[in-house]
């Protein structure tokens, strides 16, 4: 460490430290607006100014403001302005995010059962109209609405330049429309809630002379909606001679199996995780 | 073998050309010309609402020190190569610009000896984005083509967005700021 100081004090020492001109830079400006910095001393110097995406090289007069445009401007962070005539001496300013001109908006999942708890979030964040992160707390308000319902409505002030949500689905399959609006600035995001797991799964039986025949009622999840055509219901027959399985997706809202067995069987059904009844059906006449 | 003796005058001369040369090699190592290491704490005790799984921890401890290695790399040779992979967006369209700005006026940047206290203030839900506040120390030399114009010690306050992507997290944003 001793030798770092002895060398930035030899380089400052060559830098000639305490010579005329100096420079005074704005405390802080914001993004994209134009700014001056006032010099003091005598003649030529050559100017230098670097920030965000930024590093610019001018020659100026000392004793007149050096003009900086908005253009050069419009990157949030640090700058640093150096004056360089006989030595150097510089200066540095912020820039700061403008107004929210824009909402990065992350929205999770993008399909989710019906009914389920904390299922879907949202997270925000708002942006100038040069993309800086605007980090001034603003207030973000959520909405999420399901066909003509209201599922939630929250403002939430932004912390660290991000305003989030958690929430459960909605109870109908269908879309979940989800806007973030931020004064005239508004982002919006579509969720398909879908019908979640079968709930009360039931089975009904009839023996014919191929066998039996089986069907579940139409199937529905917990809030009534119907699961998808598709989903597979798994039927197991047990019976003196063995067990046997079906597989048969749901058609119609309906799944259907036909089971050969003479005797008499006990039918269970499941789909997933869900059971449903049992039916226990007698033996060929 | 013979020895031949070494005369006083001869030994005193040899001892001020090694104090020198000791002198001027540890300026030379300190000045930072081959210093490139990036020394980083992570506290991810403080992210929310999504607690930040040890493995993702130590992922973007991983990567967010490359970043801050690529930086300095692409800025003191001012050359493009180092941002692919670490940066995205914005983050990448500023580090980019300021390097063709540096070619284009001579200019060229050292970032040397640094040291980065970072926290991160939030993780989101579905752990897609974490937010990073990075209060990093380090020596900034300014460099007009061979002439040294600014050499300075900097602390300086980061707000920084990170994205995963396929094989490692990505910086979005990298936002000076004038305090948290």
């Amino acid at each position: 460490m001793w030798t770092r100081n002895i060398c930035i004090v030899g380089v400052l020492s060559l830098a000639g430290v305490g010579v005329a001109q100096e420079l005074r830079v704005p405390a802080s400006v914001t993004a994209g607006e134009e700014t001056a910095i006032s010099t003091t001393g005598n003649g030529k110097a050559t100017f230098y100014l670097l920030g965000p995406g930024l590093a610019n090289k001018s020659e100026v007069s000392l004793g007149e403001e050096i003009h900086l445009r908005s253009q050069d401007l419009r990157n949030a962070g640090d700058y640093l302005a150096i004056l360089c005539a006989e030595t150097c001496r510089s200066s540095s300013f912020y820039v700061t995010a403008a107004q929210p001109a824009g909402l990065s908006f992350l929205v999770h999942p993008s399909r989710v059962p019906a009914g389920m708890g904390e299922a879907v979030s949202g997270v925000a964040l708002p942006f100038d109209q040069f993309h800086n992160l605007v980090l001034d707390p603003v207030t973000v308000n959520f909405q999420l609405t399901a066909g003509n319902a209201s599922l939630l409505s929250r403002a939430v002030r932004t912390q660290n330049g991000v305003a989030w949500f958690r929430t459960n689905s909605g109870k109908s399959a269908g879309k979940l429309q989800i806007v973030a609006t931020l004064g005239a600035v508004s982002s919006s995001r579509a969720v398909q809630q879908v019908a979640a797991d079968p709930c009360n799964l039931r089975i009904k039986g009839l023996r014919t002379p191929k066998g039996i025949v089986v069907e579940t009622d139409p199937v529905r999840d917990c809030s009534g909606n119907p699961v998808p055509d598709g989903t597979i219901v798994t039927f197991s027959a047990a019976g003196a001679d063995g067990r046997s399985t079906v597989d048969a997706p749901i058609k119609q809202g309906v799944a259907r199996a036909q089971i050969e067995a003479s005797g008499p069987q006990v039918i269970s059904v499941a789909s997933g995780v869900v059971m449903g009844n049992e039916l226990r059906v007698g033996g060929q006449p | 073998m013979s020895r031949m003796p070494i005369a006083k005058g001869h030994f005193r001369s040899a001892v001020r050309i090694f104090g020198l040369g000791t002198v001027l090699l540890a300026c030379s190592f300190s000045s930072g010309a081959a210093d490139s290491s990036v020394r980083l704490q992570l506290d991810v005790s403080k992210a929310g609402p999504r607690a930040v799984e040890s493995e993702t921890e130590q992922v973007i401890l991983r990567d967010y020190r490359f970043a801050w290695t690529s930086i300095a790399q692409a800025l003191e040779v001012n050359t493009l190569d180092p941002l692919e992979g670490p940066f995205v967006g914005i983050a990448k369209k500023e580090l980019e610009d300021r390097i063709l700005n540096q070619r284009r006026t001579g200019l060229s940047s050292r970032y040397v000896d640094q040291n980065h206290k970072v926290q991160a203030v939030f993780y989101a839900p579905e752990g897609d984005v974490i937010e990073l506040h990075d209060t990093a120390e380090y020596q900034l030399q300014i460099m007009d083509g061979n002439k040294s114009i600014h050499v300075e010690r900097v602390v300086a306050h980061y707000v920084v967005l990170m994205n995963p992507a396929a094989d490692r997290w990505v910086i979005r944003q990298l936002q000076a700021v004038s305090q948290f």
